[in-house]
């Protein structure tokens, strides 16, 4: 499942610690990312798997531990990046749990935006746009075909000009992917994509992110309660749980992993499942989707 | 009460109405409406003599307000109910009439433009025309340019007076100290008003909705309280007077020419008439507006325009797409701000006098209810809220004392029949759909 080459360390996360006064959301957890890698972030809920995101891109500054970030020869921390420029410094896009678009503009405009930085520069602070110079139209062009080309990948593209609130709810959840995409980021951070939608969406959400993964040759983080997903199309798996990781490991050693299976379905199950056997262990994990989260 | 009722079952029959809901909110509405009048119209003050006051009692005029509240909320809410049944009602005649206007959006906006540029030389047109028409267009401009930072960045500011006080007092005073004429003073006014954008905008980084709009009303309030007390700057209670007209090219609207300079008429040979510098003011707003419509237009289309109505949407997904909500907040702010800081200059030149009594919060509210009412964002919304707004209470002047009932009125109407403004159609600011046609 893994890339062809020995992959290469895209983001490393070291000791990462993030407290809010007296809780203890993440407690030192160390993982790494690696280029064209899918790697799966799971856990119950509160394990802390969106406050590392909030951490990795700028919502909050760690507690402790280091961000170290592998872009081309650079290497940035991203702890010591202000929020907002992480996206473009380091390359990382997100998208959110509970959707996030600009509800009240076009799918087009959505999708513009997200390369608002390229075009601020290229319009020199919306002077040179002012007065129409043609390096700026040429710019915006570039935006365009960019846009226009994630929308062909999402199918979006006869829908363009609606209203993004207007678009059905699997469809919302492709745009919000398309919009980080267009930031031309180097590893993208899913914070459960799947949610909501149903089983042919999440089929054709997997198709979508294998082919990011080897066609733009980045890195994808995915926070994801759907196993079909996590275990479809992961090559990593990251299983935290009380804010501490308690797995890391291929799809299929994850879930073999006695700490997994305890972490999902207490303690009391695994006294009982325990008798029949290990066998059992990957059924359950893949049939049932971990406790709460299948919403 | 029985009369009415009973009358209603015979017409419940076709579409179904729900009468007692309907009749309890009526009568609820009829309490309140008699609770308020009772204070208000029911106790009259007059002068028994001797600098005495006696009390008389009107009561059935407060009968009447709850009458005539009652059967007004009763007659509002069974429309509804009949035509929310049939969508062939009257809202969907205005939903059909602002689909066309949206449709004929360019030649719309090039007859009204032909229109507001005939307006001095069409027959019927008076120096009082002409004043309210600039009127009109000062509040159409400050409109425009309160729309940038409330319906494009969706930044609640309720202090918007202080930006047009500003920039008044800034040509004001740079006039009074060091003889600056209108057009010399034109481009300063709109910099320190962008500035004081920037210095209020700093504070309120963090704040949103409410709190913002509390913060920017305290804002409007200190420059007006700031205005009246630095006496020895800006003239408080006093004002600044002998503020100077603008000049057409260097020549000036005078009868009497100054020494060593040619007056206006003089040089085109015409007589003098005082009408000439109301009509080139007018024209000079006229052109302030549209200049500023124009930038709006375009700025929306530009990066930065697009990153305020994404900061309006959504601010966390703005950061995240690596927008600083910082420099798009401020300068949302500035370019506001400056506009504001434009119109407070003509509106000095125009008035040759100012005081802080012209920018009370009454104006600041004034303006965001243009904004709110012409639909938030809408540039032609603006327009029409602008003459309703101004030139509505105008023309109310012959029912005297009543006005104000018809201005609330007018405002009611609006809120009830278009909830979301006038106009609340958003243009894209850019489309596929053009290019795909040609595919």
């Amino acid at each position: 499942m893994t890339g062809v080459e020995s992959p290469l360390p895209l983001l490393a996360v070291e000791n990462l610690t993030m407290r809010f006064g007296g809780l203890v959301a993440v407690d030192d957890v160390s993982f790494t990312a690696y280029r064209r890698e899918i790697t799966a972030i799971i856990g119950p809920n509160g394990a802390g798997k969106t406050t590392v995101f909030n951490c990795l891109t700028g919502f909050y500054r760690p507690s402790a531990g280091r961000l170290v970030m592998h872009k081309g020869s650079e290497i940035l921390r991203l702890e010591r990046i202000e929020g907002f420029r992480i996206v473009g410094r380091a390359g990382i896009a997100r998208t959110f749990q509970n959707i996030r678009l600009f509800a009240g503009m076009t799918v087009l405009e959505n999708l513009i935006i997200a390369q608002h930085n390229p075009l601020m520069k290229a319009s020199v602070f919306s002077l040179a746009g002012l007065f129409g110079l043609s390096h700026y139209r040429a710019a915006e062009r570039t935006a365009v075909e960019r846009a226009r080309h994630w929308l062909d990948r999402i199918g979006l593209t006869d829908r363009a000009d609606w209203l993004a609130a207007a678009l059905p709810y699997g469809a919302q959840r492709r745009l919000e992917i398309a919009r980080a995409l267009c930031t031309g980021p180097a590893l993208l951070c899913l914070d459960e994509p799947a949610a909501g939608l149903n089983p042919r969406e999440s089929a054709e959400l997997n198709e979508l992110l294998l082919g990011v993964r080897d066609e733009e040759q980045i890195g994808i983080l995915l926070i994801e309660h759907d196993m079909s997903v996590v275990m479809g199309i992961s090559d990593h798996v990251i299983v935290l749980d009380y804010g501490r990781k308690i797995a890391d490991g291929t799809p299929a050693e994850v879930r073999a992993d006695p700490e997994v299976i305890k972490a999902y379905l207490g303690e009391d199950e695994i006294d009982n499942t325990e008798d029949k056997g290990a066998a059992v262990h990957p059924r359950v994990l893949r049939d049932a989707p971990f406790g709460r989260s299948s919403a | 009460m029985t009369v009415a009722s009973g009358h209603a079952v015979d017409k419940a029959a076709k579409p179904p109405v729900f009468w007692v809901p309907l009749l309890k909110d009526a009568i609820l509405a009829g309490l309140v409406a008699v609770l308020l009048a009772l204070p208000l119209v029911g106790l009259q003050t007059y002068d028994i003599g001797g600098g005495a006051l006696g009390i008389r009692t009107h009561f059935d005029w407060v009968v009447i307000a709850g009458v005539a509240v009652f059967a007004g909320r009763l007659a509002l809410r069974l429309l509804r109910q009949i035509y929310r049944a049939r969508p062939t009602g009257r809202s969907a005649v205005l939903a059909s009439l602002a689909a066309w206007g949206n449709r004929q959006a360019v030649p719309i906006t090039l007859a009204g433009i032909a229109c507001a540029g005939a307006l001095p030389f069409l027959p019927f047109s008076s120096r009082y025309l002409i004043d309210l028409g600039t009127t009109v267009l000062i509040y159409v401009m400050l409109g425009w340019g309160l729309n940038v930072v409330v319906g494009l960045a969706g930044l609640l500011d309720l202090g918007y007076v202080a930006f047009y006080a500003v920039g008044a007092y800034t040509f004001g005073l740079l006039t009074h100290d060091l003889d600056f004429t209108f057009w010399e003073a034109l481009p300063f006014s709109g910099l320190v008003a962008a500035s004081f954008g920037v210095i209020l905008g700093f504070p309120v980084l963090r704040l949103r909705g409410d709190y913002l709009a509390i913060v920017t009303l305290g804002f409007g309030e200190i420059i007006r309280i700031v205005l009246l007390n630095w006496a020895s700057v800006t003239g408080g209670p006093n004002g600044i007077g002998g503020i100077p007209r603008p000049s057409f090219f260097g020549l000036p609207f005078a009868r009497p020419a100054p020494e060593g300079a040619t007056t206006f008429n003089q040089f085109f040979g015409l007589e003098f008439s005082p009408d000439h510098r109301v009509i080139f003011l007018y024209f000079v707003i006229l052109a302030m507006a549209l200049l500023t419509n124009a930038f709006t237009l375009r700025i929306r289309r530009l990066p930065i325009g697009r990153a305020w109505e994404a900061l309006r949407e959504d601010e966390v997904a703005c950061r995240a797409l690596g927008i600083n909500p910082t420099t798009v907040k401020l300068s949302a702010f500035a370019i506001g701000a400056m506009f504001g800081g434009f119109a407070g200059c003509f509106f000095a030149t125009r008035q040759g006098f100012i005081s802080p009594e012209s920018f009370t919060f009454i104006e600041s509210a004034t303006i965001l209810a243009i904004v709110v009412l012409g639909g938030m964002g809408s540039q032609m919304g603006v327009v029409l809220a602008a003459i309703l707004l101004v030139s509505l209470p105008e023309f109310g002047r012959a029912f005297a004392e009543f006005r104000m009932l018809i201005f609330g009125a007018a405002m009611v109407g609006v809120m009830v029949w278009r909830p979301r403004g006038l106009i609340a159609h958003r243009e894209p600011t850019l489309r596929l759909g053009p290019q795909r046609a040609t595919r």
